[in-house]
């Protein structure tokens, strides 16, 4: 082998490496990790109507939890989501419906008529952000605490204590983000970009564009 | 000189195409997950004793929720699981396919033995309370509800029909949507049993 052949070797080696950790620093893609699968539900509405898990497939949603009888100065995710909504306008989501649902974590007491009320009393536009209840106790602990990972208990005399929070689900049933503590950057702003990393992995998810975002998930390019 | 260099850089070219062809990663069929935790374990209750996915850790396991009354996605489904495996030769060994069944009130062990065996020696189909059931199938993103069916078939219940994939230590690795072909089934389990 002559020497040229190997120096014309090395300079592409090094352009292959090169390549590689450009695309791990740089991060030219970034996307939201798969991490587990949300759970699946039938709750119930506000209005009084079924919403299932199955039903929000092929949109992202961003649940959220809380209990009506919350006494102040309760973890206040109203102007977090209200904020969301009205600047959902900001992302390109190419079309994806995005749903809010805040599950109740009080069903004794939060029943279809009281998360109504409630969620008038706050002014929420009912068509995008539903409040969800169940009859079924042991099967809410199961979703709430072991599915989507969020920890309450009731303490009695009507006081329930939890983690606020926020999760982020893609129209495929996947949790691919949660938002438990405060950054400098807000809830709102973090979730609107998300939504948009989310829309655009959706935008490329054929052809050779997804051997790139599948490589994105591969090296970890995780949008912050 | 100047050919010499062209010919080089020519033959590195195709070297490096041929390279990328062959050491290409897997492009799985199934929708990956990245979960840093074990998927949850559970019990319920086969023909032959107790089962849980924790009972085959160093094989890769399959589950499949759905029930032997099911019409046309579950034998399609558990017939293209079957049809991969044979495609697997002595490595379906290393694979075992569990059905949680979601019809506790039809559907006893001894009948989920009977149904299984029809598809796949290997296959396993597990029951337990209505209670156990929604609690599992909910924890793994099945949603199901019974519905009205005709007097021939008697009732019937909707199910997620997604096809699950744990890898050897437990972690759930793929998602398969309902549809996915035996081949795409045994391209990526071919791939996991690589590693």
């Amino acid at each position: 082998m002559s020497k040229t052949f190997f120096n014309a070797v090395y300079i592409f080696a090094a352009i292959l490496i090169l390549s590689v950790f450009a695309f791990k620093v740089f991060q030219p893609i970034q996307v939201l990790p798969r991490m587990r699968l949300a759970p699946a539900f039938q709750f119930t509405d506000q209005d009084n109507q079924p919403l299932t898990s199955e039903t929000l497939r092929g949109q992202f949603v961003l649940y959220s939890f809380t209990y009506t009888h919350c006494p102040a100065p309760c973890y206040n995710m109203t102007e977090t989501i209200k904020e969301i909504q009205s600047r959902l306008g900001e992302v390109d989501l190419g079309g994806i419906p995005v749903s809010f649902v805040t599950i109740s974590i009080d069903p004794d007491r939060d029943t279809p008529e009281v998360l109504k009320v409630y969620g008038e009393s706050i002014g929420a536009d009912f068509t995008q952000w539903k409040f969800a209840t169940t009859s079924n106790k042991g099967l809410l602990k199961t979703i709430v605490g072991a599915g989507f990972e969020t920890y309450y208990e009731d303490k009695g005399g009507g006081n329930i204590t939890f983690d606020p929070g926020y999760v982020l689900v893609d129209g495929w049933g996947v949790v691919r983000s949660e938002y438990r503590y405060s950054t400098e950057v807000s809830d709102a702003d973090r979730i609107l970009r998300h939504l948009g990393v989310l829309a655009e992995e959706v935008r490329n998810s054929t052809g050779s564009s997804k051997l790139a975002y599948e490589a994105a998930h591969l090296f970890l390019c995780y949008a912050p | 000189m100047r050919i010499k260099f062209f010919l080089s850089v020519s033959v590195i070219i195709l070297g490096l195409a041929a390279g990328i062809y062959f050491f290409r990663p897997h492009t799985f069929h199934g929708t990956v997950i990245q979960s840093p935790e074990r998927s949850f374990d559970f019990t319920l209750t086969s023909a032959q004793g107790d089962v849980s996915p924790s009972d085959f850790r160093g094989k890769i396991v399959l589950l499949y929720f759905g029930y032997t009354f099911c019409p046309d996605v579950c034998p399609g489904t558990l017939g293209n699981v079957a049809q991969a495996l044979r495609d697997l030769g002595a490595k379906a060994d290393e694979v075992q396919l569990i059905m949680v069944s979601l019809d506790p009130e039809r559907d006893t062990p001894e009948k989920l033995a009977e149904y299984m065996d029809h598809f796949h020696p290997s296959f396993i189909g597990v029951t337990g309370s209505k209670e156990q059931l929604d609690e599992v199938a909910s924890l793994y993103g099945v949603y199901y509800q019974k519905t009205e069916g005709s007097s021939a078939t008697g009732y019937l219940i909707d199910h997620t029909a997604t096809l699950l994939v744990l890898d050897r230590e437990g972690y759930l690795k793929l998602v398969f949507p309902f549809g996915v072909t035996a081949k795409e089934i045994a391209d990526d389990l071919k791939y996991m049993l690589r590693q």
